[in-house]
């Protein structure tokens, strides 16, 4: 048994050239019986955020709808995010009411007006060109790297969540799976130095279908392993080998978690359809299986699309937040109900927000600094953490007319806050995040 | 000796498969319906080898046919493209004009899947039928490369059925693609541009001017898109590919946000075509059959700052602007690297040599008479290249992961299946590229993915993980170990998808088996190594079941790494 694990565990990290340098290790502070979980969720498209969380205080909410005109959501039906003190500035989205809860109930934080930057940068010196901005500003592919990699200077080959588990290996040991766990397909965010995500499916089972217990099937099966050991000398044909031998070894050991009709976080995601539900409810199996699958530090990632509203804004992203808002509910709901409330900590990532103006097609087109959402119970919830722009086009926070937000807290600030909490302390962040330096204070305080 | 028994069996099972081939989807040259040029091209010197011919059949069409192998032999590479490039173009058939909100007749109604209403659902207001006939065009169509062609221009000119969900809409699409496989390319950019169906993916239907009354501009999706995805990238390259760099060294970036904001602004004005025998207004219902038309009242009236260094006129008409504009693009010393970098890896290898991409730049540059983007000369560049040609690849890192469409065409073509379409369709959505449904206008994978740990290019491998590589396993048990699907009594004319390994079961010396199946699927690269895996799976199975050793073997190649990277 302790044989087939290590070989699993070999297996999971073929082709790893990384083993030697799993001696530097973070996690000097961890214990061996901690766990903890970084869950990613990448809003694919650009999510406007200005219209996820929206003033609604008289002057604000009249600033906002008279810019927004056609974009602009109705007063009334804004959800109230009471801040400490009984202050009261903002409302998310109507389609979010469970998010509200969450905030409610001090599980859910907004960190505002978060970017890619390089170092801080002023819209003077924006505009002057004088400080170095990030490369290739609103083009989907390339935010979404830099949001990923938190690089922006150039392209990166690996992403901050998986420089980050790289740090950690030494906790993974007894892992019988990858540590990076993506149900929303390859990403930059789990891409580690030699390694990446184990991607896994959400519906159906998860194995090699047409073996069954003879020995004709048994050499066959033999067979098929074997070819994954020849001809490794060209780079495709040995990463397409290395691929199909994590599936073997990991998928023997979730399909069952994945297939099962027992879990306990089932029941929170009962009538829940849709595929980011599903993909949420695939990653609630797998924390609820930790202790059997050994891991102690896991990056899960999930992804929901079509946030690309350049048109029909209003309706396509209403429904876009009915499919997050209960399967963020029920995620929760469920990491609690494990007793892992305070061991996961769910955050969102996109390719940027959209302009403040409108454009003539009822949507909004790419802009930049965006607000985003930190879920969990170690979560320091019920606040906005930093300081939200002002809704003026062409005003002091605008990179040019149209309301694109120069950011005021770098990627890199918001990913450390999360790597901090993981586990890494000073030098590790600075390893994972070669660009923290620039930036004061390197962590936020939301987690 | 090995090698020994392989050249005798090879030579014998050839036309063994080209005779089990007949009754299948074989579109060898024999079936071809291309007319041969009235003046055929000098004669290639010497014919080319099986294995050169087998590896340039996989790059030029949707998988090796033994029909294919003997007739490439027989005329030469040059002939053949000739041939390829005259083909008539298959064309999706069978679709008309559907309103873009389905009626109360035309529902999907999950308790009765296959009732009239769900059927008129599935057929018109989903790709279905689309998606099954790409399969079966790709497997049985005689215009191979021109097929094989529109299918990258598809991947790199991406509409998606997340929104073009109308059948006849992305069936118009795609025609229009495969008429345009071998234009030039301002023909096709063009093309692109006034097509409704991009009209409504990337939002210029139905772009109006500047409304200062309510602050609204126009929307930037296609301005930015068709620069950044369509024509030219992000930074101005060299004609070998490479990123030209400023005296600091870093790239240089081909436009700013204000050549973005000059480019949407081009692109107002412009609604669907109008439905037949309606008035047309600003603007029209969505309607995907013909080109967009203009109304210059809703046309952005200002100067438009461009690339090159140009700035049109205020004053101009939509055409004029968007003439003038498609011009400049068009013009751009980056599209040849750019555009043609690209097709190469799509059509032969994901990480081609400077070299190569400099010699194909050079041909869309000048075809050899003073044309600039001839698309069919760049093809016959690409798959006549020396670092393409030979027995065996050029590099290490030469091939590509074939993708998940290829993987399944190539299996069926090689082995003389026959599909409806029905299976492969269903199936290729787990493996990661349900056809002309990427989930954005990136298309399924990037041209730019590295494998982790390296700097080897593999646009594939963008899709390639745990799930989808067990999924093409299991697609390849499916179709080899299961029989394949029955016909689907829902779709008229469904054959279902299978292979008959009758043929290849005649083989019965284990070794003459291999050899045989390494020659049809792997240009007879596979190594002793894999050879001996194999065999002893074979020599494993069980001796009265005559299809046993040919499944089995058929089963480990298919689903081999060494066979879906193909170099």
């Amino acid at each position: 048994m302790q044989r087939r694990k290590f070989l699993l565990h070999a297996g999971a990290l073929a082709g790893t050239a990384a083993l030697g340098q799993m001696g530097v290790f973070a996690s000097r502070a961890a214990t061996a019986s901690d766990y903890k979980a970084l869950v990613c969720l990448f809003l694919y498209g650009g999510n406007d955020s200005n219209n996820m969380v929206v003033p609604v205080d008289s002057a604000g909410y009249a600033n906002y709808a008279s810019v927004r005109a056609d974009l602009a959501l109705p007063q009334a039906q804004l959800l109230p995010l009471q801040e400490s003190g009984g202050v009261l500035r903002y409302g998310f989205h109507p389609a979010l009411p469970g998010l509200q809860g969450l905030w409610t109930s001090g599980n859910l934080a907004v960190v505002a007006n978060v970017g890619t930057l390089v170092q801080p940068l002023t819209q003077a010196q924006y505009l002057s060109n004088s400080t170095q901005k990030p490369a290739t500003l609103f083009s989907h592919i390339d935010q979404q790297h830099e949001w990923q990699s938190s690089i922006s200077t150039t392209s990166s080959n690996t992403g901050w969540g998986g420089r980050l588990s790289d740090q950690f290996n030494s906790l993974n040991a007894n892992s019988s799976v990858p540590p990076m766990i993506s149900t929303g397909g390859n990403n930059l965010f789990v891409t580690a130095a030699a390694t990446q995500a184990l991607v896994i499916p959400v519906s159906g089972s998860f194995g090699l279908n047409g073996f069954s217990s003879s020995g004709a099937d048994a050499a066959r099966r033999s067979a098929l392993v074997s070819l994954l050991g020849v001809d490794r000398d060209a780079d495709l044909t040995s990463a397409a080998q290395d691929v199909m031998s994590g599936a073997l070894s990991s998928s023997a050991i979730l399909n069952p978690i994945l297939t099962s009709s027992t879990a306990t976080v089932a029941q929170y995601f009962t009538g829940l359809t849709t595929n980011f539900a599903l993909q949420l409810l695939a990653i609630a199996k797998v924390i609820e299986a930790q202790s059997e699958l050994g891991a102690q530090r896991q990056v899960f990632l999930a992804t929901l699309g079509s946030f690309d509203t350049h048109t029909d804004e209003l309706n396509q992203q209403q429904a876009l937040f009915a499919q997050l808002d209960p399967a963020l509910s029920a995620f929760n709901a469920a990491m609690a109900a494990i007793g892992a409330g305070s061991s996961v900590t769910t955050f969102t990532l996109s390719d940027f927000s959209r302009t403040f103006s409108p454009n003539t097609g009822g949507g909004s087109d790419h802009a930049w600094g965006s607000h985003h959402l930190v879920m969990g119970g170690a979560v320091h919830g019920g606040q906005i953490y930093g300081t939200m722009p002002t809704l003026t086009p062409a005003g002091p926070d605008d990179a040019g007319t149209e309301g694109r937000w120069i950011p005021t807290i770098a990627v890199d600030q918001y990913a450390a806050t999360l790597a901090a909490w993981f586990g890494a302390d000073a030098s590790t962040l600075a390893t994972v995040l070669p660009n923290l330096a620039a930036f004061s204070p390197s962590t936020l305080n939301f987690v | 000796m090995r090698g020994f028994s392989i050249r005798v069996y090879a030579g014998t099972a050839v036309l063994l498969l080209a005779m089990a081939g007949c009754g299948g989807g074989g579109s060898g040259g024999g079936s071809g319906g291309a007319s041969i040029p009235a003046t055929p091209p000098p004669p290639t010197p010497s014919p080319p080898t099986v294995a050169d011919t087998s590896r340039f059949l996989d790059q030029a069409t949707f998988g090796v046919t033994a029909g294919d192998v003997g007739l490439v032999q027989v005329i030469g590479f040059q002939a053949y493209l000739a041939q390829q490039l005259a083909a008539t173009p298959s064309q999706y058939s069978g679709f008309s004009y559907t309103p873009h909100t389905a009626p109360a007749t035309c529902q999907y109604h999950p308790a009765t899947p296959t009732d009239a209403s769900s059927l008129c659902s599935r057929d018109q207001y989903s790709l279905f039928q689309v998606q099954r006939q790409f399969f079966t065009h790709a497997l049985s169509d005689a215009d191979q490369l021109r097929q094989r062609v529109a299918f990258a221009l598809s991947q790199i000119f991406v509409v998606s059925g997340v929104e073009i969900y109308e059948a006849y809409g992305m069936a118009d699409y795609q025609n229009m693609l495969l008429n345009d496989a071998f234009v030039n390319f301002r023909s096709l950019l063009q093309d692109v541009t006034l097509s409704p169906v991009m009209g409504h993916y990337l939002n210029m239907a139905d772009n109006d001017k500047t409304n200062a009354a309510l602050g609204t501009s126009p929307n930037e999706n296609y301005g930015r898109e068709v620069l950044q995805l369509f024509s030219i990238g992000l930074y101005q390259l060299n004609p070998d590919g490479s990123q030209m760099l400023d005296s600091t060294g870093a790239p240089i970036p081909t436009y700013d946000q204000n050549v973005i904001e000059g480019f949407s602004s081009v692109f107002t004005g412009w609604t669907f075509p109008p439905l037949a025998g309606a008035a047309s207004q600003w603007t029209n219902p969505i309607n995907y059959d013909g080109m967009m038309v203009a109304f210059d009242s809703h046309h952005e009236p200002g100067t438009k700052l461009l690339l090159n260094g140009l700035t049109l006129p205020a004053g101009q008409t939509s055409a004029q602007d968007l003439q003038m504009a498609l011009d400049d693009i068009f013009n751009h010393p980056n599209v040849g690297p750019f555009i043609g970098k690209q097709l190469i890896q799509h059509l032969v290898t994901s990480n081609p040599s400077p070299a190569y991409i400099a010699r194909v730049s050079a041909v869309f540059a000048d075809s050899g008479s003073g044309v600039r983007g001839d698309m069919g000369a760049v093809v016959q560049a690409i798959l006549t290249d020396p670092e393409a040609r030979g027995d065996a690849p050029a590099t290490a890192n030469f091939g590509r992961l074939r993708e998940p469409a290829l993987f399944i065409t190539a299996m069926l073509r090689s082995l003389g299946g026959q599909s409806d379409g029905v299976l492969p369709r269903n199936a290729i959505s787990a493996m990661g590229q349900p056809i002309f449904t990427p989930q954005t206008v990136f298309n399924f994978y990037p041209p730019s993915f590295v494998l982790p740990g390296t700097e080897t290019l593999a646009p594939e491998f963008g899709i390639e993980n745990a799930a989808t590589a067990l999924a093409r396993a299991n697609f390849v048990n499916t179709v080899i170990m299961q029989g394949g699907a029955k016909a689907d009594p829902t779709v008229t004319g469904s054959t279902g998808t299978s292979i008959d390994l009758t043929a290849l079961s005649a083989i019965t010396y284990p070794d003459g088996l291999i050899a045989q199946l390494n020659q049809t699927l792997m240009h007879g690269s596979l190594s002793s190594a894999a050879s001996a895996v194999i065999l002893a799976a074979v020599n494993a199975q069980s001796a009265t079941d005559p299809l046993a050793a040919a499944r089995t073997a058929s089963y480990l190649m298919l689903s081999s790494a060494q066979y879906q990277v193909e170099r």
